[in-house]
């Protein structure tokens, strides 16, 4: 049996010849998706078992949308539907305060982290795969460990060193240290791992470098995982409290959840307000995964995660 | 092929450069200011900020009337740095900033703060920048926590008392009348059981742990003639004032009558108007709370009962006003500070009646100030006249504790009220815990 | 199965075997040598960007449990002060232990549910893409939100779910306010949240499995069991490895904003995760010290379990399995 982990629909031309089980598989997958959506017993019964989960899962989502259109005074109201519907939360949160630029300034930050991210990540996860080098081991190792930090502890002492490179209270303070995390360099590492050898053979024996194999090769076959490594990152950075809060003063750069805390006082949070920015808060990460979706998990399957 | 991989590394190359060129432009956002001739910053929670609330715009206009003030008239400039999240008791920001040796010039901390303030050296004594009569002007109720000898490291600029809340629409659904107000603590049980129902709860204590739950639980313990430690600073939780404030707030549960969680997330009026709570221990801000949200409500307002042979008693809260010692120019700060809120100059007299008075409903710091708030009707509210006649002269100020022994304090009502523990072996335990940590104290005096 | 000469769970038999050791000739030791380069290029910018922003920060937290810091700079070395205290500091042990039934309960509740959800969720049933978006979307919302939402639903007597309870005769329970219930009421709505996203993690190794494999064993008759057995557990050992890490790692460093905003780590410490209290310690009181020590104690038991974790599956490479 020969390797199909990279069997896809792309144009593999370039790579070495593998078997086209991969392809061949790939129409079956496609013919019987097409054909197959029967509501047969075990269908029906797991289709059920799927709507009763996800009807738990998104409940308490659904609870706080209608309740974002809640005036204050039925917030704690005992009924599921709003009994007056009232758009005055959302009008209020974005005339209130200046919570587009709030949000202007997360996706700017989120986006930036993103794209930075996945092409380091990338690289330095190639690197830790596929290439041989003395002390490789022990260098993914020490990687990884950074992975085990947790963030009371280390707040202080990254705050002091963001600090002596003068990034305090801007831009550059809140995108560049969010790019370093191991956690991509992890996931992508063993991603690359499973990726056949005969990969790197073809192109180094026509004497590519490689960079040219990592840009031509192995990036384009990483995008389902880079696809689903998007969203992870983003939702991170976008949902990112505890560092922006701590390194920014200037209103001009507050981040979306700082600026969600803003409505809270000192006695009375203005939970109305408080939910209706969340609902906006979470409208742009909901999107984005709606629009991945279909990128992570379907091309997923032909690709290796071993 | 070859086209293909040239065409794209240029157009991911140009698209690198774009990120790097707007990276470059960003940074040149970066605010910062540094030097001795920057403007002073002063952290607090209340301007600038944008919200038009009218108690909220009142709040930020005086905050920033208070700076430009001092601004007009000095070379040393100092200006509002809002912090959201700043009353949340872990905020890292203030910590953060602190730790790291860039905390604010100026800033505002709670009572319960003081003392790890103190102790750390981050203040400075404002008192050779006073006068005397300025000093002797203060409620020395409020003022003594945030002394230490005869320095004085903090000014207030607010009293907020605490009393016990009522909804009048349960009050009279139950068949309650005035008369029915109670006065000890076995009337206010026997009242909350016939308030609370299945969805209703007779009687709110503060639940959450934290400074908050202690800043409540405290009266009932001074109600007992009790305290944590006694003038000569040795720890005297092992008592029955302690004892039984901690069973106050054991049995009111226990029995059903007062909530494990805070209803309505803690937002006093919006639990009255539904009907989730009855009766409730919070501080004069819900006065303009009710104002704000449930402005036809109609609530009432009772000193804390008392225990057998106990004294009416209660607590004052409010945050004050203190400087950096390792700020960048604490001279000049503390100028702007005394000139601000400590001085009697008219104008110094006037602000803080404008804080108390319009931007918030609270009770003065400063006899002047009260003088003024009389003479000028500000309590024809009645309720503000009853909190300043009735409840404020039973005040006592917040008292400061190290992390310690307010932990011990935290941990002992946490026990009684949640978990059932036995009232008098948590004293117990408070005060061996309190004792332990006192043996090798040597920082500001517990008050 | 019996009979079969099959063997589905070999990874070898599914990728030609890998590159014997390079021969030390001169063309190999160049190659050597440029591959070598190559790599210290590619890791130089994430290794550079991890040193400055989260190694050097981590040294010196690790460093700090060695000292006495207030939070206003005053330093002072006390040595293993700290890690005595931790022994006899029963706020400490309590968080401990609360911190170790949450992860015994947690890292299997999420690993399975998330593994089953991900089965579920690759079948060709109805509407299955719907479905997985509402799986995924609790992970879409800031735990303060989630936090936010679940208050509103677990109040005491009036909110949805005891009004539901309610209706079937249950009443009087605390979920946020009775010691008894919390920490389970936390351990639900962590697996609430992320299920989701481990369920996306698993469907990504399971949709690599080749569907032959499948095929053959079900023309070999094998049961929906045995070929969950034999095929799918043994192919997603990787994944496994790779959820299993994560998911301790997230449980022991993260859920700090849940837990804050649900139960303030009350009622009586029920809910006083290790996390938390170190948090308290640093930004609370001022022991950053101390807080650092408890926090190198985490980071070692990271480092113990993932460790251990390595071993069993080799380095997490199963290409010589």
């Amino acid at each position: 049996m020969t390797s199909d982990s990279v069997a896809t629909g792309r144009t593999m031309d370039r790579s070495a010849p593998v078997g086209d089980t991969g392809a061949g598989q790939d129409a079956r997958w496609r013919r019987l998706r097409k054909g197959d959506k029967k509501w047969t017993k075990k269908t029906t019964i797991l289709f059920i078992v799927g709507v009763i989960i996800a009807l738990i899962a998104i409940f308490p989502l659904v609870y706080m949308v209608l309740s974002s259109f809640k005036p204050e005074a039925e917030v704690y109201g005992e009924s599921f539907l709003p009994k007056h519907w009232t758009f005055q939360n959302f009008i209020y949160v974005f005339t209130e305060v200046p919570f587009a630029r709030y949000m202007l300034n997360s996706f700017l930050v989120s986006a930036i982290v993103t794209v930075v991210a996945l092409f380091f990540h990338s690289m330095a996860a190639y690197a830790l795969a596929r290439l041989k080098f003395k002390g490789r081991e022990t260098v993914f190792l020490i990687i990884f460990s950074t992975l085990l930090v947790s963030l009371p502890v280390v707040l202080i002492p990254e705050f002091v060193v963001v600090k002596t490179l003068g990034m305090l209270d801007s831009y550059w303070g809140l995108i560049v240290p969010s790019i370093f995390s191991a956690f991509g360099i992890f996931l992508l590492r063993q991603f690359y791992m499973g990726l056949p050898d005969e990969l790197e053979e073809a192109a180094l024996i026509d004497g590519a470098g490689y960079w040219r194999i990592y840009w031509s090769v192995v990036l384009p076959l990483s995008r389902p995982i880079l696809a689903a490594l998007a969203v992870f990152f983003f939702l991170a950075n976008w949902n990112s409290f505890i560092w922006p809060l701590t390194i920014t003063s200037n209103p001009d750069l507050r981040v979306v959840q700082v600026g969600i805390s803003t409505f809270h006082q000192q006695y009375a949070s203005s939970e109305s307000y408080i939910i209706a920015a969340s609902t906006v808060a979470a409208i742009p990460t909901l999107l984005l995964f709606f629009f991945f979706q279909k990128q992570i998990t379907e091309s997923i399957k032909t690709s290796g995660f071993k | 092929m070859e086209r293909t991989f040239t065409r794209r590394t240029l157009i991911t190359g140009a698209a690198a450069t774009a990120t790097m060129a707007g990276l470059g432009a960003l940074s040149g956002c970066a605010s910062g200011a540094s030097g001795a001739s920057a403007p002073l910053q002063f952290w607090q929670f209340y301007a600038p900020q944008s919200q038009s609330a009218p108690d909220l715009k009142a709040q930020n206009d005086w905050f920033q009337k208070a700076v430009g003030d001092w601004n007009k008239r000095h070379k040393q400039q100092v200006e509002n740095v809002f912090i959201p999240n700043f009353t949340d008791p872990s905020n890292t920001r203030l910590a953060t900033a602190f730790a790291s040796g860039s905390g604010p010039d100026i800033f505002l901390i709670s009572p319960g703060d003081f003392l790890r303030y103190y102790n750390g050296g981050a203040l400075l004594d404002l008192a050779p920048y006073m006068t005397k009569e300025a000093i002797d002007d203060f409620n020395p109720n409020v003022l003594e926590t945030r002394r230490v000898g005869k320095g004085i490291y903090g000014l207030p600029m607010e009293v907020e008392p605490l009393a016990m809340f009522y909804s009048v629409p349960a009050w009279e659904k139950a068949h309650l009348s005035e008369g029915d107000i109670p006065k000890t603590w076995d009337q206010m049980l026997d009242v909350a059981h016939k308030l609370t129902t299945q969805s209703q709860s007779g009687l709110v204590f503060e639940t959450v742990p934290g400074y908050f739950q202690n800043f409540t639980w405290y009266p009932w313990m001074w109600q007992g003639h009790g305290d944590v430690v006694d003038s000569h600073q040795k720890p005297s939780f092992d008592s029955k004032a302690v004892t039984q404030a901690l069973d106050l707030f054991g049995r009111s549960v226990a029995t059903g009558v007062a909530p494990r969680t805070d209803p309505a997330a803690g937002d006093v009026p919006g639990a009255f108007a539904n009907g989730y709570a009855a009766m409730w221990q919070s501080g004069i801000w819900q006065v303009a709370g009710f104002r704000g949200t449930q402005p036809k409500f109609d609530y009432g307002v009772f000193p804390l009962p008392t225990p057998p042979g106990g004294i009416s008693k209660t607590v004052l809260g409010g945050w004050a006003w203190c400087v950096n010692a390792r700020g960048r120019n604490p001279e000049a700060a503390a100028k702007f500070v005394v000139e601000t809120v400590g001085s009697m100059s008219q104008e110094s007299i006037t602000r803080i009646y404008d804080w108390c008075t319009v931007a918030k409903s609270d009770m003065p710091p400063r006899a002047s100030v009260d003088k003024m708030m009389v003479a000028k009707d500000a309590f024809k509210n009645p309720k503000l006249k009853y909190f300043h006649d009735v409840i404020l002269p039973t005040g006592r100020g917040e008292p400061r504790y190290p992390p310690v022994v307010y932990k011990a304090i935290s941990d002992a009502i946490q026990q009684v009220q949640a978990a059932g523990g036995n009232a008098a072996g948590q004293a117990q335990k408070g005060q061996a815990a309190i004792e332990a940590f006192m043996e090798t104290y040597k920082g500001g005096a517990l008050k | 199965m019996t009979g079969s000469t099959h063997t589905y769970n070999t990874p070898a038999s599914r990728r030609a075997p890998r590159r014997t050791t390079p021969e030390r000739s001169g063309a190999g030791k160049a190659r050597a040598k440029r591959e070598g380069w190559a790599a210290f290029w590619f890791l130089l910018p994430d290794s550079l960007g991890l040193l400055i922003f989260v190694f050097i920060p981590m040294i010196m937290a690790i460093v700090l449990g060695f000292f006495r810091l207030d939070g206003f700079g005053n330093l002072s070395f006390i040595g293993g002060a700290n890690y005595v205290r931790m022994v006899q500091d029963p706020q400490f042990l309590q968080s401990a232990a609360v911190t170790a039934i949450y992860l015994v309960i947690l890292v299997p509740a999420v690993f399975i549910v998330s593994l089953l959800l991900a089965l579920l969720v690759q079948q060709r049933i109805p509407f299955v893409g719907a479905i997985r978006s509402a799986l995924f979307a609790p992970y879409v919302i800031s735990l303060v939100v989630v936090g936010l939402m679940w208050q509103f639903l677990l109040s005491d007597k009036v909110g949805v779910i005891n009004q539901f309870l309610a209706a079937f005769g249950i009443h009087g329970i605390s979920w946020l306010g009775d010691p008894k219930y919390t920490l389970g009421t936390v351990v639900v709505i962590s697996i609430w949240f992320q299920m989701g996203y481990y369920m996306i993690i698993f469907l990504s190794g399971l949709q690599d499995i080749p569907g032959e494999l499948y095929e053959s064993a079900r023309i070999d008759g094998a049961t929906a069991w045995q070929r969950f057995w034999n095929i799918t557990w043994p192919m997603l050992r990787p994944t496994a490895l790779f959820v299993l890490i994560t998911v301790t790692i997230a449980v022991i460093t993260g859920g700090f904003d849940l837990i804050y905003i649900l139960t303030g780590g009350g009622p009586a410490g029920s809910t006083s995760l290790l996390i938390f209290y170190i948090y308290q310690q640093a930004f609370l009181y001022g022991e950053y010290g101390y807080a650092a020590a408890i926090g190198s104690v985490l980071v070692l038991v990271l480092l113990i379990w993932s460790a251990f974790m390595f071993r069993i599956t080799k380095g997490g490479r199963v290409d010589d399995e």
